[in-house]
């Protein structure tokens, strides 16, 4: 019988468990019904240094005055009821394991013209109190958004921090007409209704910073991955789908 | 809001590279510390901004988020930006957000500055 020299326990930092572990691509571990998950299995995670376009930090926040909920509560209802508090036309559909680290969730959006956006999120960090979603190449932004709670004076407040570039020049266009207008609107609105859960009507307030106005050419080439591209083809084929389909009968 | 549990020392290496050994918590809540940091690092002729890891206890995604905002700082001043003493824990999360596409990863300062001279 040989003893074994006990080794010293590895120390893990405390942020260990909060964060996703590396992968190469983005794995989808279940898909609901309705998703789609065409734009996703098999991507990469991609941050605001691999997009294209001018670097933006937007940050909406509201405050919850005379809400009886803890930094720690707000997260944990917004980790729970993400998809209630969005506003109609977008579907998230959380990873059956919830919001935690590594989990990829699916995202059907709108986009003009009626098509649907299909496109995902993968869960880069979550703790008590904050968590952070990262987006797959092809998706509209190159970047994370992190949602956080924290007290302030006499208040707690909700948060919600993009910080992103448009993932190619396609979607760069977009924002610059009307794009922008339209994730603010969303963000607000996801916030006026995270408030109304806690019984708080407060404005919400935004504050948008250009953190880099210059493109990044070299990353043009992102748009063969365009999520919004390959969601439209997706549909405009779907009657071939259809039709093979039914011939394999 | 709470306050920033981290501390930032600055040194001059030498007339091309400064260091800031960051100790604490990396969270939204040291962004003023490590701007600060930051400009009494880029002080003269510095041409490199060395981030020694070695003390780092925590850090968040926003505290990923201030490194990505640093990193376009130091960039606009046409400087670069290094690590070292990062543990494999955090090698792994700079790899995550490929962080590690933009910022040279070192094993020791002498290779930092070695690499930043160069």
């Amino acid at each position: 019988m040989t003893e074994q020299t006990p080794q010293p326990e590895k120390k893990q930092p405390r942020d260990a468990a909060y964060w996703a572990r590396y992968a190469e691509t983005l794995k989808v571990s279940g898909v609901a019904e309705g998703a789609t998950n065409i734009n996703v299995d098999g991507r990469r995670a991609v941050g605001p240094l691999q997009g294209f376009g001018k670097m933006w930090q937007k940050t909406y926040r509201v405050r919850l005055p005379g809400a009886e909920v803890s930094p720690a509560g707000v997260i944990r209802t917004w980790k729970t009821h993400y998809q209630e508090f969005w506003p109609e036309g977008n579907l998230f559909y959380a990873p059956l394991a919830g919001i935690t680290p590594g989990e990829v969730a699916l995202i059907s959006g709108s986009l003009p013209g009626g098509v649907k956006l299909s496109t995902g999120v993968m869960v880069l960090y979550a703790d008590e109190e904050s968590f952070s979603l990262m987006t797959p190449q092809g998706h509209p932004f190159s970047g994370w958004i992190t949602f956080s709670s924290f007290e302030d004076e006499d208040a707690t407040v909700a948060q919600a921090q993009v910080l992103m570039r448009a993932n190619d020049p396609l979607y760069e266009v977009g924002l610059r007409m009307g794009g922008h207008k339209m994730e603010d609107e969303m963000w607000q609105k996801t916030l006026s209704n995270l408030a109304a859960h806690f019984g708080v009507r407060e404005p919400v307030e935004t504050n948008v910073v250009c953190v880099d106005p210059k493109l990044q050419w070299r990353e043009y080439k992102n748009v063969w991955h365009n999520a919004g591209i390959r969601s439209a083809l997706y549909m405009m084929t779907a009657p071939l789908r259809w039709r093979r389909a039914r011939s394999q009968r | 809001m709470p306050q920033a549990q981290v501390t930032m020392d600055v040194r001059k290496v030498n007339d091309n590279v400064s260091v800031i050994d960051i100790k604490g918590e990396l969270t939204a809540f040291a962004e003023g510390v490590l701007m600060d940091s930051y400009s009494q690092a880029s002080d003269g002729r510095v041409r490199a901004i060395v981030l020694n890891f070695e003390g780092l206890e925590y850090m968040n995604s926003s505290g990923i988020g201030l490194l990505v905002t640093l990193l376009i700082r130091v960039n606009r001043e046409k400087q670069r930006l290094l690590t070292y003493g990062l543990s494999e824990h955090y090698r792994s999360i700079f790899q995550i957000t490929r962080l590690d596409d933009a910022i040279g990863i070192h094993d020791s300062e002498d290779e930092a500055v070695e690499a930043a001279n160069t």
